[in-house]
């Protein structure tokens, strides 16, 4: 409200006299009426192009969350990610569990018939070979994942962008910063990218006797 | 080697492929007397029952984890002289300054192999 609408007011009350009529109440009302009249004349406006701005922000809003495709993402990408993750953890499983048999059966066989031996040894051989066939399939599926996460940065990153959006400060749920409190308490980072970060030589070396 | 190849060692690791794996590899060196748990509370709970010669653990398990046994072992009088291998892919400088300052008697970063393992328990040994 600018500083004008006040002044009538002003001088109403400044002249006032203690024996307010009904009348000087009415006179008021009317002064009050007037220049909220004309407050709420120029705020209109203003409002009016405010509120015609959010709605045209809900609408792109609106369209960017469609784009998103959020509950396509939770209810289908999401869940079959997981699975040809879980397909691939198997699979490597089977595999190694064959391999490591077969080096297990190669290690306990009585070399003491070359011939036996030396057939079992091929026997062996050979499965270890099929068992080595889950990579092929499982790099497709580690594929596959990729390419759902590529998706689901990119609709992020655009939904993101759309709203202008600014990382919150700390973790986004309890859930969140009890597992950042333990990965921080227990000095928990997992396996580095490519190779470990510290080598076994510079380990070694702070153990002198190694 | 000069290790007493009769005593028990308890292999700590969520993985059994990777218990299977330590096992072969002990039993190459000539262990026989291999016992394992999926992680430190684990672990624990086989130390207070049997009186191991040496522990080899993973770091990173659940609920307690490889780091929280080392400092429980230490902490605790009966089994605070233990030997202890931590076998993990925690591999930054932290960690194994960590491992030390907790009493660790020796550090290998997977991936490892054989001879690493076997260099490491003949230099706990080595005292």
């Amino acid at each position: 409200m600018k500083s004008e609408h006040f002044e009538a007011i002003y001088s109403f009350l400044q002249n006032r006299r203690d024996d307010t009529t009904l009348a000087d109440v009415l006179d008021l009302a009317e002064i009050s009426a007037r220049t909220m009249q004309r407050f709420f004349a120029d705020m209109d406006s203003v409002v009016y192009r405010e509120l015609r701005d959010i709605a045209g922000y809900i609408e792109s809003l609106k369209r960017e969350i469609g784009v998103l495709k959020a509950n396509e993402i939770k209810t289908t990408r999401i869940p079959l990610a997981g699975q040809e993750l879980s397909e691939v953890c198997k699979a490597t499983e089977a595999a190694t569990h064959t391999i490591m048999e077969c080096a297990e059966a190669v290690m306990a066989a009585d070399a003491r018939n070359p011939a036996a031996y030396k057939a079992l040894v091929e026997e062996k051989m050979m499965l270890v070979f099929e068992a080595c066939s889950f990579q092929d399939i499982t790099g497709q599926r580690i594929s596959k994942v990729v390419q759902t996460l590529q998706l689901i940065d990119e609709r992020v990153s655009r939904f993101a962008k759309a709203i202008k959006a600014k990382d919150s400060e700390g973790p986004g749920s309890e859930a969140e910063r009890a597992r950042e409190e333990r990965r921080q308490r227990l000095i928990l980072h997992g396996p580095h990218i490519g190779g470990p970060e510290t080598p076994q030589s510079e380990v070694d070396a702070m153990f002198p006797k190694s | 080697m000069a290790v007493d190849l009769s005593m028990s060692v308890l292999v700590v690791d969520d993985y059994n492929t990777m218990i299977r794996i330590i096992r072969n590899l002990l039993k190459q060196i000539g262990f026989q007397d291999v016992d394992d748990a999926a992680d430190g509370t684990a672990a624990l709970g086989k130390m207070r029952e049997k009186r191991y010669g040496l522990v080899i653990s993973d770091w990173n398990m659940e609920p307690m984890t490889g780091y929280e046994l080392l400092k429980e072992v230490r902490g605790d009088p009966s089994l605070s002289k233990t030997p202890f291998i931590m076998v993990t892919a925690e591999s930054k400088t932290e960690n194994v300054i960590a491992a030390k300052k907790a009493g660790v008697n020796n550090y290998i970063v997977k991936p490892f192999n054989a001879q690493t393992l076997q260099s490491k328990i003949e230099a706990v040994f080595s005292d």
